[in-house]
């Protein structure tokens, strides 16, 4: 781990997953990202920090490709799984429904797709009983390991998980960090946002999104 | 199961598109999410009743208003649709399905609701009304729902918000129902043709075709607008 994004750990010696150029970019006035430069390698475990306001999110959405930057330029190699901070689902559908509506575009079908997404929430401690719940009536802990799982279904080289572990027990906590291991165990780069600084000894590498670090090469 | 989620996390998803998964699942689980709405539904079909059973007296416009005031209704319904869906469907296409599978989905879905909006509709003013063509009349209300669901998805589709989206529903209906089918303005507006058939219905005489042509060119080219807005917003996401 490092409090720097110059010092970083690469655990792979193959072609960056991400490389992001220079990015920048502003709503308005405020500029949020100035450039901004990043790679991450296969395997790689990345924290991305920043007081309030200092781009975290417009950063996982720019490398999700949902927001284009105004300048600077973005390479992905592979699937990208996105877990975003507020998650979006549907309130009066179910976690069945949910996992299936993801499946044809994921490549499964729906019988695989569902049966996929529950041993992924089994996983993550999410009840059985509550499959056929309405999002709605659910925890938002419970809420938030649907989004994850949404995130990990199709199968990604590169995971992009915006604050994933908002309403999480302490359990549910610990055993996110033991997937984020296996995942990069397994060659798959994971990128969280965090406001923890229990996460960052959890990490190969730390990026705080400053004004001045972002005109740092990273 | 150990290790499920890396496993998930590495495989690659076949290459294998089917095209009725990727339009029917997204239009079943609007509907699911839709029929749960009862109170929404409810209100979605008593809309045009209310405004026909206000305007009864006057038996020649009881219908016509009732029939075009079904795009509140409908196009609402669409517009809700859309808007509501944002967020899930930029995840949605992050994760391969294409934006006009979506929009088609919801059209199919739609369509079929307003269809049976419309039916019930028009039994209620064939029973109520006594039109001079009761065919016509079904062929008025059924264009209406033609239009008001491409209608809606369009506005939804190019509209930032909300409060946008239902002035813009509420400034085109509310125009369309004010102004005389004959007016010049009322034929550049989406629900021309069925306010002209269901104008026609009560004294069972007219044309039929062009109304009917003019409908469809409208809904074709209201959803291929959807269509192109939506493709617009997620042009970056592939």
């Amino acid at each position: 781990m490092s409090d720097s994004p110059t010092d970083s750990v690469r655990t792979s010696t193959g072609a960056p997953v991400l490389a992001a150029s220079e990015l920048c970019h502003s709503y308005g006035d405020r500029k949020v990202l100035h450039k901004l430069s990043l790679t991450v390698d296969s395997g790689e475990r990345v924290a991305i920090v920043g007081e309030n306001g200092a781009g975290k999110t417009t950063l996982m959405q720019i490398c999700a490709r949902l927001l284009t930057p105004q300048s600077g330029a973005l390479r992905i190699d592979g699937r990208v799984g996105y877990c975003p901070q507020i998650p979006g689902l549907h309130e009066l559908l179910t976690p069945d429904e949910h996992l299936a509506l993801f499946s044809p575009a994921m490549g499964l079908t729906r019988g695989e797709g569902v049966a996929k997404g529950r041993e992924l929430l089994a996983e993550f401690g999410f009840p059985v009983k509550d499959h056929g719940a309405q999002i709605r009536h659910l925890s938002g802990g419970c809420q938030q390991k649907l989004n994850l799982t949404l995130a990990l279904l199709g199968g990604a080289r590169l995971l992009l998980l915006d604050e994933p572990y908002q309403g999480f027990d302490h359990g549910s906590y610990m055993n996110f960090w033991d997937h984020v291991q296996r995942w990069s165990n397994q060659g798959i780069a994971v990128i969280v946002v965090t406001h923890m600084l229990a996460d960052l000894e959890l990490v190969d590498r730390v990026v705080s999104l400053t004004a001045v670090q972002q005109e740092e090469p990273v | 199961m150990s290790d499920a989620a890396a496993a998930a996390a590495v495989r690659r998803p076949p290459a294998r598109r089917h095209w009725a998964e990727h339009v029917l699942l997204p239009a079943e689980m609007a509907g699911r999410e839709l029929g749960r709405r009862r109170t929404a539904l409810g209100l979605l079909t008593l809309l045009p009743l209310v405004f026909y059973a206000a305007s009864r007296s006057d038996s020649d416009y009881a219908p016509v208003l009732g029939g075009i005031a079904m795009a509140f209704s409908i196009s609402g319904a669409a517009i809700f649709c859309v808007m509501s869906s944002r967020r899930l469907d930029t995840r949605l296409v992050l994760a391969g399905y294409r934006p006009r599978e979506l929009m088609i989905g919801r059209l199919l879905l739609l369509e079929s609701l307003g269809a049976l909006v419309a039916l019930v509709f028009a039994g209620v003013i064939v029973l109520g009304s006594d039109p001079g063509d009761p065919g016509e009349l079904l062929a008025g209300v059924f264009l209406v729902t033609l239009c008001a669901v491409p209608f809606g998805l369009a506005v939804g589709a190019l509209v930032p918000s909300e409060l946008e989206s239902v002035l813009i529903l509420i400034g085109v209906v509310g125009v369309q129902l004010t102004l005389s089918v004959s007016n010049p303005v009322a034929k550049f507006l989406p629900f021309w043709g069925a306010q002209r058939l269901l104008n026609q219905s009560a004294a069972g005489t007219g044309a039929t075709t062009w109304p009917i042509i003019v409908a469809f060119l409208y809904a074709a080219g209201l959803f291929v607008i959807a269509c192109w807005a939506v493709n617009r917003r997620y042009a970056n996401v592939r």
